[in-house]
C-alpha cells in the first residue's frame, strides 16, 4: 500500500453516525412491531368476513341449483304425464278398432 | 447447522451504525438520504434477524444491503435527473471549501466524482479495509471486475488529486525534498 493509499485510508475513515440515529431506528422498529401486533386482529376480521361472504354465496348457489333441478324434474314429470296420456288414448283407440273389426 | 449466537438488535445497531451510515453517505453524498438508508437497512436486518448466524455475518449482510440500497437510491436520483457531484458541490460547497478544508475532506469530495462502480470498490477497500475477494463477495461480483474497478478508480482518483489538489502535490514534493 503506497502513500496515496494510506492517505485514502485516513480520508475514508468511518463517519460517526448522526446523533439520535439509533433512537430513530428503535422508534420505527417499535412502530412496526405495534402495527404487526394490530395486524392479526385485522386479518382475523377479514378472514371471518370472507368466510361469511363465501359461505353465503355457496349456500345461495346450492339453493339455486336445487331450484333449477326441481323445475327440470317437474318438466320431465309433465312430459311423462303427457306421453302417458297420449299412449293411453292410442291404446284405447286401437282396442276400439279391434272390437269393431270382430 | 446449530449455532449459539443470539442476535441482539440494539447491540448490532450500536456496533454497525457508523459503518452503515458512512457507506451510504459516501455512496450518495447526502446526509439526509444516508440516514434514511441506514434506518431502512437496520429495519430490514430486524426482519431477517432469524437468518443471521453471527456478528460477522450481520456485518457482511449490513455492508451488502447498505451498498444495494445506496445504489437503488442513486438510480432513483438519476431518474429524477440529479447528479451526485453537482449535489456534493451544492451540499458541501466544493469549490470554496476545497481550497481551505483538510486534505481528507477534499479526497472524499473527489471520490464523489468517480463512476459508481469504482467508488463502490474504493469505499469498501479503504473505508472497510476489505480485500478484493471480500469486496467481490459483498457485491456478488467477479473478483476480476472488482480488481479492475479498484485499479481504474485508484488511477482516476490519483489523477484528479494531482490536478485538483495542488496543495497535496506540494506536500508530496516537499516530503520528497524537491
Amino acid at each position: 500500500m503506497d502513500e496515496f493509499e494510506q492517505e485514502l485510508r485516513q480520508a475514508f475513515a468511518r463517519h460517526p453516525a448522526p446523533p439520535g440515529l439509533k433512537r430513530r431506528i428503535m422508534q420505527r422498529r417499535r412502530a412496526l412491531e405495534l402495527r404487526a401486533h394490530a395486524f392479526p386482529w385485522q386479518r382475523i376480521a377479514a378472514v371471518i368476513l370472507l368466510s361469511v361472504v363465501f359461505s353465503g354465496a355457496a349456500a345461495w348457489h346450492k339453493r339455486d341449483e336445487q331450484r333449477k333441478g326441481e323445475a327440470a324434474r317437474q318438466q320431465v314429470m309433465t312430459a311423462l304425464r303427457i306421453t302417458n296420456h297420449a299412449l293411453n288414448q292410442m291404446n284405447s283407440q286401437l282396442a276400439a278398432h279391434g272390437h269393431a273389426q270382430k | 447447522m446449530a449455532h449459539d449466537w443470539q442476535p441482539d438488535f440494539e447491540q448490532l445497531v450500536d456496533e454497525n451504525q457508523s459503518m452503515v451510515f458512512s457507506l451510504a453517505l459516501r455512496m450518495t453524498g447526502d446526509r439526509g438520504l444516508a440516514e434514511e438508508i441506514a434506518q431502512d437497512v437496520f429495519l430490514e436486518l430486524d426482519r431477517h434477524l432469524g437468518k443471521i448466524e453471527s456478528a460477522a455475518h450481520a456485518c457482511f449482510w449490513l455492508r451488502r444491503v447498505a451498498m444495494n440500497r445506496s445504489a437503488d437510491a442513486l438510480r432513483r436520483r438519476r431518474v429524477r435527473g440529479l447528479h451526485l457531484c453537482v449535489e456534493m458541490e451544492e451540499h458541501h460547497g466544493l469549490s470554496e471549501e476545497a481550497r481551505t478544508s483538510p486534505l481528507s475532506a477534499r479526497l472524499e469530495q473527489l471520490l464523489a466524482t468517480l463512476p459508481e462502480a469504482q467508488r463502490t470498490a474504493l469505499v469498501l477497500r479503504y473505508q472497510e479495509e476489505l480485500t478484493p475477494e471480500e469486496i467481490a463477495a459483498t457485491l456478488n461480483a467477479p473478483v476480476a471486475t472488482v480488481k479492475s474497478n479498484l485499479q481504474r478508480g485508484l488511477k482516476l482518483l490519483r489523477a484528479k488529486a494531482a490536478n485538483n489538489l495542488q496543495e497535496y502535490v506540494r506536500q508530496k514534493e516537499y516530503a520528497r525534498g524537491v
